[in-house]
């Protein structure tokens, strides 16, 4: 995998983790919130969407339950667990500081 | 918690592997059911927005491929489909399976249960705390290893430091009466210190206390848990109540743990109670004590080998008559009590290793040829994209369920076994109570398999995963197996080379046994019946009174019908026991130090000898007028003569022991006749030189009678029990055996070692038998068409045979040969084991090679036969 692979990838786990914070979804709503969010700037392909939930609930941060939808039908649920949130609050961080570290090489230009 | 909900996932995914795909399923199809419905609702059409909807996720089977990825143990799935595979692969070839797994149970069991018993014996440490600091001591004369005598351990406890105590025991037996039937029990007379020393504390009442051991002392006895249970019924009061030992009466103090085994076969413990002359500086000759001793904190073994050798210089030159040239020996208890079989059994534990070998390498080549006859389908399978990787592991898998199905069957096989060695070893096998199968012995078998299924299978897995794909495209799955034939033969010529070794050492040692077998003891022993009694000391105190009932007894069994001789002695050969004594000779010099003359001391009626079969050489024999009244005679041995008086005629001299009460009593004699040899401590050991008193100028009241007749052994001695029982009830008769059982038990150790180790080398040999015949009808199998052609143009059955069989030979005779020059290498390890056998005896050399090669050529028999019976015109015409 290359190095851009590896940052888009590492990105999409922190707005799963993010979007998870504000309570428990299921795939779809976490692909809707991302777009409300970012104002549809953010455009998560639906489908990559499911191996990164698989990677993050073997990482134990976010764990899964079958639930049923609003809409009254069954669903698989996600939502944050201790250490996810301890993940979250790091990988914020983390963002902050690579992104301001961006910004400011892109304003010394 | 999170590694345990992550277990969780991976066992879900072993066992409902389904579950899992199916929820993953559904959480997609709800994915693009919602997006399609939230398309709808913007106004699409109903096929237009399930389409938009799978446009917009991307290709499903893509990311379920990645999310299984994603979603950890990816590699317990591929095991599980591996294994799954594998399993169905091997339910094609039923009979692949039997003989391997057959194989590998019997490697398996075979080394299992020859290392539980290692493990047991061998590995275990005493059960008592800090084993590694107890050790026994031993007194060396002239380089070998001999009992204590007790002023030498009274001189040690008051000189050593570097033992924190030291403690004296020796066996002995004692009449228990008053309750019940008389009985003979084996008693062990140790130091008061004895138990706490052992650290050992008794399970019911005390351990004996300081001073318990003096002579003035009291009588107290500690039972063995065994002999509590047996003839006490387990009653806890029977600490503090009095028994009858010898017609004394002791009072038991302590029941002892089940596990104080020592010395091994003792009922109970009694102390010591050196009498004032068995602790005289002048009885420093008399070693007949052992001596078990616990090393101090800080103290090490070489501090105290060092402090013992100071102190046996410092005897030796205060006592030169009896110390001089006098060493010691300190080993580890354990050392001590598994010392004389550590040899045997690692030798069987080499011997079973090779079995495993060889069972791998059977397997292994059995495997290469399946992987070679699976050539079409592992091609197909590689041209379909199957990794080389993948090939190999699933070849080393489906040979892991292999092993493991081996394994199984081996435990099995191995608990069996285990229980079998334990009833089967011989008495004298130390520690053998402590030999099951447990946790230890279950790694080790499970490593054993593990590490098997990975030997024999990394071979056929590296060959499968090898060869080029366009090679075996192009060839269409024919002629390729040349290099796993190549590598197979390389196998086959292993196996019997390691066959090979085994059969030699096992031929060794069978013909050791045979010789040993063979032995002429120097007595009779067919139709020769033995038992003992021992005489009370209270009711038999004197001379006369022992010397009177041994007449009695005599001349009562020669009466009984069917009795063609009967006699009394002590210690009689090959029953383990002995009494050696220096002496001086009349006339001559006194020697001291190694030098000194030294014989086995034995006391005998006149028709001892008779009974015996013993001749005597020159001279006479005893006479009924040997009495008390007249002057002592002795009997010497050929040995002793030989080695004592080389140059001239021992008839009329005299000699003198060391043996008696005091100076008037000593042992000694006129010596009046010479009679034959007898092997007294093992048919293996040459004679030793004898000297020989009669019973009616020395009685003993520890009597040993032999009965020669023409009834059956079973019938003389229950009328000799009788016997015994006419002339006092209170006796107990012991001991009571036929001397042919004697003589057999005497090598019943040797004979179980070598019984093993034959077999381990018939199973080597079978097995090699079985690769010889998988390697030649797989190659008849592949030459079909050859021999179809050869017989078509007019090879004979003769030839074609002979094709078959060369190949065959060749292999063997390369086998047998490197197997000849690994066994004159390895057979020296058994040097120790052999009896009057050379390390490379010729006739083994030529014998085993001579019998495998047999064998070899029946196994090549059958696929030489199914040769002759190709028929040229289907096989030609099947694969052209």
């Amino acid at each position: 995998m290359d190095a851009r692979a590896d940052l888009l990838q590492g990105t999409l786990d922190l707005l799963i983790l993010k979007t998870l914070a504000l309570g428990p979804l299921h795939g779809w709503g976490i692909s809707k919130r991302i777009g409300q969010l970012s104002s549809d700037v953010l455009r998560v392909g639906q489908g990559s969407l499911y191996p990164a939930l698989y990677r993050l609930e073997d990482r134990g941060w976010i764990e899964a339950e079958w639930g049923i939808s609003p809409e009254g039908r069954k669903a698989k649920f996600y939502q944050l667990t201790a250490e996810g949130k301890r993940q979250l609050g790091t990988e914020t961080e983390t963002w902050r500081v690579f992104s301001l570290a961006v910004n400011h090489v892109l304003r010394a230009t | 918690m999170h590694w345990l909900s992550k277990l969780r996932r991976r066992a879900r995914l072993i066992v409902d592997r389904a579950g899992v795909e199916r929820e993953m399923r559904d959480e997609m199809h709800f994915h693009l059911e919602m997006e399609a419905e939230e398309l709808t609702r913007f106004g699409a059409e109903q096929s237009e927005a399930h389409r938009l909807a799978r446009r917009r996720f991307g290709g499903v089977a893509r990311f379920e491929d990645e999310a299984r990825d994603a979603r950890g143990g990816r590699w317990l799935e591929q095991l599980r489909q591996d294994t799954r595979y594998a399993l169905r692969v091997l339910g094609r070839g039923r009979g692949f399976v039997a003989v391997a797994v057959l194989t590998l149970a019997l490697g398996v069991g075979a080394n299992t249960a020859i290392f539980s018993v290692v493990r047991g014996v061998l590995l275990r440490s005493l059960p008592y705390p800090e084993p590694e600091r107890l050790v026994a001591v031993q007194s060396v004369i002239r380089g070998s290893p001999t009992a204590v005598s007790p002023p030498d351990f009274v001189d040690w406890r008051a000189q050593a430091k570097s033992f924190s105590g030291l403690a004296a025991y020796f066996l002995s037996t004692t009449n228990l009466t008053g309750t019940g039937e008389p009985e003979r029990l084996t008693q062990a007379r140790v130091s008061a210190n004895f138990f706490d020393l052992l650290g050992v504390r008794p399970a019911r009442g005390r351990g004996f206390l300081p001073g318990e051991d003096a002579v003035e002392a009291p009588r107290v006895a500690i039972l063995s848990d065994g002999l509590w249970r047996r003839r006490f019924g387990a009653e806890p009061s029977i600490v503090g109540r009095t028994i009858r030992l010898d017609d004394f009466p002791t009072t038991v103090v302590g029941i002892a743990p089940p596990e104080l085994k020592l010395p091994v076969g003792v009922d109970l413990w009694l102390t010591t109670r050196f009498e004032p002359r068995d602790v005289d500086p002048r009885a420093r000759g008399a070693r007949w004590i052992a001596v078990v001793g616990r090393l101090a904190s800080g103290a090490t073994l070489a501090g105290a080998r060092a402090e013992m050798a100071a102190i046996a210089n410092r005897l030796a030159l205060a006592d030169p008559r009896h110390d001089g040239g006098v060493t010691s020996r300190i080993a580890t208890l354990q050392e001590d009590l598994v010392g004389g079989v550590r040899a045997p059994l690692l030798i069987l534990l080499g011997a079973v290793g090779f079995v495993m070998l060889i069972a791998c390498v059977n397997v292994a080549s059995l495997a290469l040829g399946r992987t070679a006859a699976r050539e079409t389908e592992l091609t197909v399978r590689v041209a379909l994209g199957a990794g080389r990787g993948r090939i190999a592991r699933q070849i080393l898998t489906e040979n892991l369920v292999l092993a493991i199905g081996g394994g199984i069957a081996g435990l099995a096989l191995a608990i069996l076994g285990t229980r079998a060695l334990v009833a089967l070893a011989p008495g004298d096998l130390p520690l053998v109570h402590a030999v099951h199968v447990d946790g230890v012995v279950l790694s080790f078998s499970l490593a054993v398999t593990l590490l098997s299924g990975v030997a024999f299978g990394v071979v056929p897995a590296l060959q499968a995963s090898r060869q080029g794909i366009e090679a075996r495209l192009r060839s269409g799955g024919r002629g390729l197996s040349l290099g796993s034939g190549r590598l197979r033969r390389v196998l086959v010529v292993t196996e019997v080379a390691l066959a090979m070794t085994l059969l030699a050492g096992a031929g060794l040692l069978v013909r050791s046994l045979a010789r040993l077998s063979s032995v002429d003891p120097g007595f009779r022993t067919d139709h020769l019946a033995t038992f003992s009694v021992t005489l009370s000391p209270v009711r038999y105190p004197d001379a006369a009174r022992q010397e009177q009932f041994t007449r009695q007894l005599e001349t009562r069994l020669q009466r009984l019908p069917g009795v063609t001789s009967a006699g009394v002695s002590f210690a009689l050969p090959l029953t383990n026991s002995g009494f050696g004594f220096t002496f001086a000779i009349g006339g001559r010099p006194e020697v001291s130090g190694p030098e000194e003359p030294r014989a086995q001391v034995r006391i005998a009626t006149p028709d001892y000898f008779r009974a015996m079969g013993i001749p005597i050489v020159r001279g006479r024999g005893f006479t009924a007028r040997d009495d008390e009244t007249a002057p002592h005679v002795i009997l010497i041995s050929q040995e002793a003569a030989r080695r004592y008086w080389p140059n001239e005629d021992p008839i009329g001299q005299t000699l003198m022991t060391g043996w008696g009460r005091d100076e008037t009593h000593r042992f000694g004699g006129t010596i009046i006749g010479i009679v034959g040899d007898v092997r007294q401590f093992s048919l293996a050991m040459a004679p030793l030189p004898e000297i020989y008193g009669p019973l009616a100028q020395r009685p003993l009241d520890e009597l040993s009678v032999v009965v020669h007749s023409t009834s059956p052994t079973a019938t003389v001695l229950t009328a000799a029990r009788e016997t015994v029982r006419e002339l006092d009830a209170e006796l107990p008769v012991y001991d009571v055996r036929s001397y042919d059982d004697i003589v057999r038990e005497s090598i019943a150790e040797r004979r179980f070692y070598v019984t093993l180790l034959a077999t381990f080398a018939g199973l080597a040999l079978v097995l090699a038998a079985i690769g010889i015949y998988g390697v030649i009808a797989y190659s008849v199998q592949q030459r079909r068409r050859e021999l179809g052609i050869r017989i078509a143009l007019g090879a004979t059955r003769e030839r074609v045979i002979g094709l078959v069989m060369r190949q065959g030979m060749a292999l063997t005779t390369a086998g047998a040969l490197i197997g000849l020059g690994i066994a004159g290498l390895l057979t020296r390890v058994l040097r120790g084991q052999l009896y009057e056998v050379s390390a490379t005896d010729p006739l083994t050399f030529v014998l085993v090679p001579v019998l495998l090669v047999v064998v070899a050529l029946v196994a090549c028999v059958v696929p030489a036969r199914r040769a002759v019976a190709v028929d040229p015109a289907t096989t030609i015409r099947a694969e052209s």
